[in-house]
């Protein structure tokens, strides 16, 4: 009894295993997005939600990028402008602009996006990290994703929602 | 391995739960030292934490809780009564227990961080039927005589004894498998597998087994005789116990074996099914979910009163109103359920202060009672939690400076014990947490005249200030009225301590005293934390809410009341002069509304300072949840939190302390409001912004078609909300707008007062074009602040003209 259940045991494990041992390289499954002309990306395990905007609160005392607070299904939460952020003028609300929940371990924050447009898998090994010549003010940037066609910038998430005023 | 862990955390946590209890227990019994009931409850705590230790093989614990054992059933049994200085050693191996088990918290082991011998020796002593020495002030004299022994060790015993002690382990084995049995059941219960306990339950053995299980508990025994011989040895350097050690002997066996843990398992099984603990994390993700209910409530609500008035009469509006009703019932009552579970006896603070009154009045050789009423007062969690360290401040202060020496007392007539009252009751949303003693009080004039002395104010000051502002002194930083520093208070940190903490808790501190009376502390705290009374301001578009404590009142001015002095505005009120600032300036509000006729002024206060705080409208008294802003935004100058309102936007509660700070620092911006209007230079047509606002493409194509000549550039709105919103949004500024009247959504006359409701479209030409031509139609127009009135139909000229006009722009030349 015990031993059939073993094996059946060591079977599922090693059913698990296979795949993941044939495929050496990690993929990264990424969530790609429009800020301004560029194409950015954030692993998709960093995104808590996506929705279409709502109203927020100006916060006064804060820099132009911090647009205000949120109410998220009760919590309280700070929007971001991503294209101020990155030093581009003030987003247009329009029907592709979307707010983009993204949570690392306890800390969670909305910023405005232009537009999605769609999630990829990339393998680990075609991610490069960020160009060196890239100051500490783009230290937001984890690395640049190469695709057969375009380069994706993907955003480091912690950095992202690291406060920096 | 797991389940040890869940085991001890259980063991952790009723250990504590017991020793809270046993401190007030002993305080008790020091007054009514032949309870029996008492002694008993307070020997079975000792009990229980030995059997329990013992099991966890806790052996410096089992050592101690052994010795207060043995002491505490002698006094069960009549043969010792409890005097204060055997109290103090119970009191002293109580403590010892207590570090011991934090010590077990932290490291999982009771090894190494505390040495009980010398308590142990005390008890050992007390159960010698010898008084401990009378301790002077400290605990440094450490009681010579150290007699031994307190169990036969298995070697010594005859075969009766041997019996006893075999059954004697076994009940104790028993025991352990039921609390096994439970933390099992716990643990099932909980979700998570139990591994197969190693010790199969003594129900479940063999005749063998049994034996079996007998013979290894038997030579566990041994190996703790052995130890216990060793730990002897170490200390039996004096010799003069020997004889001590002898009667103790015959004595020791007995309480063993009456101690079957009976009763107390029993009384424990029922507070176990009556409470569950839960992590306060999720009692906050309850709140937030109802919170999200509320507002569903709330919406639900108002759709109600939509289509109640849409579709009025019909049969099913009764039902409709009757769901609505209860869901908004059950959803208020859910919202006050799960408030309840958060709230706290305040005895739980309260619990720990009979214990340090009575060091305290031994320490300074002084009789205090400590009076305690209303402990079932339940506050929030966070609060009970808040308000423990500022009344140890006060009741240590009031046993020190308050409460005078037994003598002095007998001379003015008072009963030589003093008395400490410590009071707690609800008043409206608020507890009322009162100390009264009856000491010499607080001499108003005394303590004006060192406040001058230490510097902290002036000597005018001094002479305008009231008594009860005298006795608020006592809470200024560096003020300490005590002419000698003692142990216990006066080292000038402390009272100010206290104030800041009640005042994070948005509690408010009164003082009342009489000299050679009493003095009286009263603390009025908010019951929760969370939820607080706000007056809701609005500036511009924007709104804020401030908490009602600080609010002294509020004032409705006309702009030229305002005064200037030395480029500060003021306000004269009453006898008072004011200093005035605008919010909007504090938090940069932009000023895209000009001020109306009249402006409010909140004056808000704390403590003695206050300021007039200029908003556009109140908008009301609301009570608010308080939310905080995350770690992102923490601690944005001004700003104390956030708040959900009904309709499900943000508001921020303005932190007024801070505010009071900021506003030193801002200038007034009234003045130079206009200077920021500046226009771009045109240098073409088409740098020309028409915004055409009509609901028919047709009227709109005609009216393109009207304005082409000129080459400006035109932008087209198909109602006036949509008009309303491209104005605001500032990426075109626009040189004039032609509006229609008859539109869906908001009509060419509202739309019209609502853009000039905005200074920086005050002066934008507002040309109507309408099919209305009555003369009350075209002063309504006017009314509103239209600035041209063109009646359909009209000639693509005429319409180019008015443009061109209003716009200044030449016409071109006509070249068809």
């Amino acid at each position: 009894m015990n031993n059939q259940l073993e094996q059946v045991l060591k079977k599922q494990q090693e059913q698990q295993k296979s795949p993941s041992e044939g495929e050496i390289e990690q993929v990264v499954q990424l969530v790609g997005f429009m800020v301004g002309e560029e194409e950015f990306a954030v692993p998709i395990l960093g995104i808590q939600e996506i929705i279409k905007p709502i109203e927020y609160t100006r916060t006064p005392k804060t820099p132009p990028y911090v647009l205000g607070v949120f109410n998220l299904r009760g919590s309280v939460l700070p929007l971001i402008d991503l294209r101020m952020k990155f030093g581009l003028s003030k987003s247009k609300e329009n029907e592709d602009t979307r707010y983009m929940v993204i949570k690392h371990n306890d800390e969670v924050a909305g910023f405005v996006i232009d537009r999605l447009t769609q999630a990829t898998r990339i393998k680990e090994s075609a991610i490069d990290p960020a160009p060196e010549t890239l100051d500490d003010e783009h230290n937001f940037i984890y690395g640049v994703g190469k695709q057969k066609d375009k380069l994706i910038s993907i955003l480091n998430v912690e950095a992202l929602l690291k406060r920096d005023f | 391995m797991d389940e040890f862990q869940e085991i001890l955390e259980d063991f952790l946590v009723e250990a504590f739960e017991m020793i809270e209890q046993l401190d007030n227990d002993l305080i008790e019994l020091e007054n009514s030292p032949n309870d029996l009931d008492l002694l008993n409850r307070i020997f079975r705590v000792a009990h229980t934490i030995k059997g329990s230790s013992s099991f966890l093989n806790f052996d410096v614990l089992t050592h101690l809780t052994h010795h207060m054992e043995d002491v505490l059933n002698k006094a069960r049994r009549g043969e010792l009564s409890i005097t204060p200085e055997i109290m103090d050693v119970v009191l002293e191996s109580t403590d010892k227990m207590k570090a011991l088990l934090e010590h077990i918290k932290e490291t999982g082991s009771d090894e190494g961080a505390i040495d009980v011998a010398p308590t142990v020796k005390r008890l050992e002593a007390i159960f010698g039927g010898e008084e401990p020495a009378v301790e002077e002030g400290s605990q440094a004299a450490e009681p010579e005589p150290e007699p031994e022994v307190e169990e036969k060790e298995l070697s010594e015993m005859s075969e009766e004894e041997v019996e006893a002690e075999i059954e004697r382990l076994l009940a104790q084995r028993q025991e352990e498998d039921r609390k096994r049995r439970e933390a099992k059941k716990a643990a099932e219960a909980a979700g998570t597998e139990v591994e197969q306990s190693g010790e199969k339950e003594l129900s479940e053995m063999s005749e063998e087994e049994v034996e079996a299980e007998i013979e290894r508990l038997l030579a566990q025994r041994q190996e703790e005789d052995r130890k216990r011989r060793e730990a002897k040895k170490a200390k039996q350097e004096k010799e003069a116990a020997q004889t001590a050690a002898k009667e103790q002997k015959s004595g020791a066996p007995k309480p063993q074996k009456q101690q079957e843990p009976k009763p107390a398992p029993k009384e424990r099984k029922t507070t176990v099914e009556q409470t569950i603990r839960v992590d306060v994390k999720r009692l906050d993700d309850l709140m937030n979910l109802i919170g999200e209910l509320v507002l569903g409530k709330n919406r639900l609500l108002k759709i109600y009163d939509d289509v109640e008035e849409r579709y009025e009469g019909e049969q099913f509006l009764e039902e409709l109103n009757q769901v609505v009703s209860s869901v908004s019932l059950v959803t208020t009552d859910l919202q006050i359920a799960v408030m309840k579970t958060r709230m706290l006896p305040i005895g739980k603070v309260f619990n720990k202060f009979p214990r340090m009154v009575r060091d305290l009045s031994r320490e300074l050789h002084k009789e205090i009672e400590l009076v305690i009423s209303g402990e079932e007062t339940e506050l929030d969690k966070s609060i009970v939690e808040e308000i423990g360290d500022p009344l140890v401040h006060i009741i240590r202060n009031s046993c020190d400076h308050g409460i005078e020496l037994p003598e002095e007392r007998v001379a003015k007539g008072k009963p030589a014990k003093g008395t400490v009252q410590l009071k707690a009751y609800n008043e409206g949303n608020h507890i009322i947490i009162e100390i009264v003693d009856d000491g010499k009080g607080l001499d108003p004039d005394m303590l004006k005249m060192k406040a001058v002395e230490k510097g902290l104010i002036s000597e005018k000051e001094a002479d305008q200030m009231s008594d009860k502002e005298a006795y608020m002194l006592i809470f200024k930083p560096g003020f300490s009225t005590a002419a000698q520093v003692t142990n216990v208070s006066g080292r000038g940190v402390g009272m100010d301590v206290v104030r800041s903490n009640i005042e994070k808790l948005n509690g408010i501190i009164e003082i009342d005293s009489e000299v050679g009376k009493g003095t009286t502390l009263k603390l009025k705290i908010p019951l929760t934390l969370a939820i607080i009374q706000s007056l809701l301001v609005s500036v511009q578009e924007e709104y804020y809410a401030i908490p009602l404590a600080s609010v002294l009142e509020t004032v409705r001015i006309t702009p030229d009341e305002i005064q200037s002095v030395e480029g500060r505005s003021v306000l004269r009120l009453r006898d008072e002069v004011l200093s005035l600032v605008h919010l909007a300036d504090l938090f940069d509000v932009e000023r895209v509304f000009s001020m109306g006729e009249h402006a409010y002024v909140v004056i808000i206060g704390i403590a003695e300072t206050k300021i007039g705080l200029i908003v556009d409208s109140l908008i009301g008294q609301e009570e608010v949840v308080i939310k905080s802003l995350g770690e992102y935004l923490k601690g944005i100058e001004g700003i104390a939190g956030a708040t959900i309102r009904g309709d499900g936007r943000v508001t921020l509660i303005v932190d007024v302390g801070a505010l009071m700070d900021m506003a030193k620092s801002v200038k007034s911006s009234m003045q130079n409001l206009e200077d920021n209007v500046q226009k771009g230079e045109k240098s073409s047509p088409e740098d020309y912004n028409i915004l055409v606002v009509d609901d028919s493409k047709t009227d709109r194509s005609i009216m393109k078609r009207a304005l082409e000549p000129l080459g400006v550039t035109i932008t087209e709105a198909t109602n006036g909300v949509e008009a309303l919103n491209i104005m605001k949004d500032g990426s075109k500024s626009f040189d004039a707008a032609l509006i229609d009247i008859e539109m869906p959504r908001m009509d060419g006359y509202t739309l019209a007062s609502e853009i000039r409701k905005f200074n920086k479209f005050k002066m934008v030409p507002l040309i109507a074009v309408t099919s209305r031509t009555s003369r009350s139609d075209r002063m309504r127009g006017v009314e509103v602040g239209m600035t041209e009135y063109i009646t359909k139909p009209y000639t693509p000229e005429y319409l180019m003209n008015v443009v061109a006009r209003n716009i200044n722009l030449n016409v071109p030349e006509y070249t068809s």
